[in-house]
């Protein structure tokens, strides 16, 4: 079976070579056949990433150690699952999946464009393939994944314990399919300036891949926040590392992307912006592929320095400079056909929206490569920790909040005053109101103030738009709230989806805010029936229990949950010791409540005098952060959903339902 | 032509602010970052100052203490020349809970971050990096 995947690697690489051939040459000398021969082989190239990635689940099922990476991502204890998740558990296995995600990808793609798209698909194919190849040499030259070890051992070297955790079901998978999907409007985007059909063709078409990209991506993050929460057991969910700020800027640009498309499609503006925006989205895909996979920086996720670094660096320039040189030579016809009005617009809020996402995504690149920067320039490593992102991208992150409620409601080309007064002056009394009301409630905090103020005026704004809409249906159609609310909801997909992606974004400053303003911490070592005190919460330590299985030896402590004298909760807080290998690691318990989260963490444990250290946070709001992303996900989902395809019309649109000031 | 300088202006303003954060961001918030030979040849000089050492835990020298306010945690810091005794070393203090992949026998590559007083290094964190953690060394390596 090994030598069946080492061969299908083989075919694919070959296959992504002869696509990329007989692409160009068909869209050089105009030969369908060629374009067809290429496309096929596009498909060809998925067929056999698919025999390659049986074969890696095969070896791994049947513990054929004789295998490397069998070998060092699992053994004969590990479970099933993640048996399977130890496929993207080490390198070689993770490019592996990479491809699976992209080839799948293209696949979809060219039997969705072959025939409505024939102009692009062309250099669409060449583009995908020549990504393709990239990965595939490496998977060929530099790290096999079916490499034989010289001798067979007896057992493998198992999957590390901080990736045997549900969360590493899926959540490299959402981020490398939100990573790959970036792929699909960059390979448009670069078929258009090859084309030079530079109309929103590309655009439009791509549409739904950014926004499952995103959507993604989203959930990458999101899921490695929740991993980092639940399993490193530090009480934080977000620490600024190398490898979070790699998945996080592309998201940035990713968002930038989706808004200012919206003003290209409307107003024809921004081409070259939306041009440069998918681009740098690509490449910063591909930078924190090499971020995470060359070592060049430290991170706690420390990866090993792989030797991959180098051929990233080279792919990724390559690609700047191939897609920056495309950009300047159709420079001419990008020109937009339109200019701005006025900065009380909503073209101007998005500009600035895209403007702000942009920021920060500088800021966190430049934070991230910092101490490689200080070193050339000045010699000497020096590094910039979480308090340097956190004062950068505070003051931002509020501006993008302000602008987010201000942003979809500010009339296009040039906001009257009556448009503003009939928007915003209700959001903003709210939001006053809010941030007042907190004030007396004791709260001093500025930045709080200000996000907590923000996300009143936000989600007013968004609330008064639904409750507009509704009314407005009932009016015309005579529904009931519920119906009218549905109806508006699905005849508007995009917009109200976008809203509803509004809402969660505001639960997640709720629960972003929260966190950093009003965290409790403590810390204390205690004797069986000894207490401490945090929030409103007395915690008893009621001693440490232990068990052994044949994978993993538990000890795991009693902790009784007390409030107002009484017992409403008993919470057990864990070590583990992993046998294979040999390795601790801490499981945390908490109690959840919309409020806010109890997280307990059982530091370590002295056998002769049976006293703990026990360390307690109090994480106010946090639960906000999931329950945010999901709705989020939600909104995202309905914005994805495809319209129902040729519905007799029934006439029912009511166009009194969107004001004048609307998208679509 | 009037309202495209007025964005200009509000784009140029919003740039300043960023480029101002992050200059004092990184002004203030930044430290050196040094490997243990580095920090050992230039000590006296870092003084009160805020560093993340990255090094290795010398054999023998780790002593764990249980207190009230939690676990007190002392080892020496040396270079990472494997077995052989390094020829100098910095003893660290730490309060708090150590991380699942210290080792008591010492031998942990660990990243210390903290500030460097009266000849201790008093760390604010001890972070380990292993560098089999989530990737296995070359096996033609060892």
């Amino acid at each position: 079976m090994a030598e069946l995947g080492a061969f299908a690697l083989i075919a694919a690489w070959v296959l992504s070579a002869y696509a990329i051939v007989m692409a160009l040459a068909g869209e050089a000398w105009r030969q369908r056949e060629f374009v067809a021969s290429a496309e096929h082989a596009a498909i060809g190239v998925w067929g056999f990433i698919l025999i390659a990635v049986g074969a890696l689940l095969h070896a791994l099922a049947a513990h054929d150690f004789a295998i490397e990476y069998v070998a060092h991502y699992s053994s004969t204890t590990l479970p099933l699952a993640y048996t399977v998740a130890a496929l993207w558990g080490g390198q070689a296995g993770s490019l592996l999946f990479w491809l699976l995600v992209l080839t799948s990808m293209s696949t979809v793609v060219v039997l969705q464009n072959r025939q409505s798209n024939r102009a692009l698909m062309p250099s669409v194919v060449a583009v995908l393939m020549v990504v393709s190849l990239f990965f595939l040499s490496m998977l060929v030259f530099v790290t096999p994944p079916f490499q034989r070890l010289a001798f067979v051992p007896p057992e493998g070297r198992d999957l590390n314990p901080l990736l045997q955790n549900y969360w590493m079901m899926i959540h490299p998978p959402a981020l490398y399919i939100g990573y790959v999907g970036c792929a699909i409007p960059f390979a448009f985007a670069m078929a258009a300036l090859i084309t030079g059909r530079l109309d929103d063709v590309w655009i439009r078409t791509t549409r739904r891949w950014t926004l499952l990209a995103w959507f993604f991506l989203s959930l990458g993050n999101l899921f490695g926040a929740e991993w980092a929460y639940t399993v490193l057991g530090w009480g934080g969910y977000w620490a600024w590392d190398p490898v979070e700020n790699a998945a996080f800027m592309p998201w940035l640009t990713c968002t930038a992307f989706l808004h200012s498309v919206m003003i290209q499609e409307k107003k024809n503006m921004l081409k070259v912006w939306n041009m440069v925006l998918v681009i740098l989205t690509f490449a910063l895909t591909i930078f924190g592929t090499f971020l995470t996979r060359s070592g060049v920086i430290s991170s706690v996720h420390s990866f090993t320095q792989s030797g991959l670094g180098p051929f990233f660096i080279g792919f990724l320039l390559a690609t700047l400079a191939v897609s920056v040189a495309l950009l300047l030579w159709r420079l001419p016809l990008l020109r937009s056909e339109n200019t701005l009005d006025s900065i009380l617009s909503r073209e101007a809020a998005f500009l600035l929206n895209n403007l702000v996402l942009v920021g920060i995504a500088f800021a966190v690149f430049w934070g991230t490569i910092f101490p490689v920067i200080s070193e050339a320039v000045r010699g000497v490593k020096i590094t910039v920790g979480p308090p340097f992102f956190n004062r950068v991208n505070a003051p931002l992150g509020l501006l993008l909040l302000f602008l987010m409620g201000v942003g979809p409601l500010i009339a296009w080309r040039r906001a009257s005053a009556r448009n503003l007064r009939r928007n915003f002056l209700l959001p903003g009394l709210i939001g006053l109101g809010a941030g007042l009301a907190l004030v007396l409630g004791g709260v001093r905090e500025f930045y709080a103030l200000l996000s907590f103020s923000l996300c009143a005026f936000v989600m007013a704004t968004i609330v008064l738009e639904f409750w507009r809409g509704v009314r407005a249906r009932q009016a015309m159609v005579g529904e009931h709230v519920g119906q009218a609310l549905v109806r508006l909801v699905a005849k508007n997909r995009r917009r109200y989806g976008g809203y509803i992606i509004h809402v969660g974004v505001v639960m997640i400053f709720v629960a972003i805010t929260g966190t950093a303003a009003f965290r409790q911490e403590q810390q204390v070592a205690v004797a069986p029936g000894q207490t401490l005190a945090i929030g409103d919460y007395t915690l008893r330590f009621d001693g440490v229990q232990e068990r052994d299985t044949p994978h993993i030896a538990y000890l795991t402590a009693a902790v009784a949950v007390l409030r107002n004298g009484r017992v409403i909760d008993t919470l057990h807080p864990e070590k583990r010791f992993y046998k294979k290998p040999e390795q601790p690691t801490t499981e945390v318990a908490f109690r959840s409540t919309l409020g806010g989260d109890l997280y307990l963490v059982l530091g370590s444990y002295d056998q002769a005098t049976r006293t703990a250290t026990i360390l307690a946070y109090i994480n106010p709001l946090i639960g906000f952060l999931w329950w945010g992303g999901i709705v989020a996900a939600l909104g995202t989902v309905i914005t994805i959903w495809p319209a129902r395809v040729a519905v007799p019309a029934t006439h029912t649109a009511p166009a009194g339902a969107t004001d004048g000031a609307t998208v679509r | 032509m009037n309202q495209r300088l007025k964005f200009g202006i509000g784009a140029a303003l919003l740039v300043g602010a960023v480029a101002y954060l992050m200059y004092t961001g990184v002004q203030q918030t930044s430290v050196y970052y040094l490997t243990i030979d580095e920090f050992l040849a230039r000590r006296a000089a870092l003084a009160d100052e805020g560093v993340r050492v990255a090094g290795r835990v010398q054999h023998g020298s780790v002593e764990r203490r249980m207190t009230p306010r939690g676990e007190e945690l002392r080892f020496r810091l040396g270079d990472f020349k494997g077995e052989a005794q390094p020829t100098d070393s910095v003893p660290v203090f730490f309060v708090g809970v150590t991380p699942d992949m210290f080792r008591d026998d010492g031998g942990s590559d660990v990243i210390v971050e903290g500030t460097y007083r009266d000849g201790t290094l008093m760390a604010q964190t001890v972070m380990t990096s292993c560098p089999s953690k989530y990737e296995a060394e070359p096996a033609s390596g060892r």
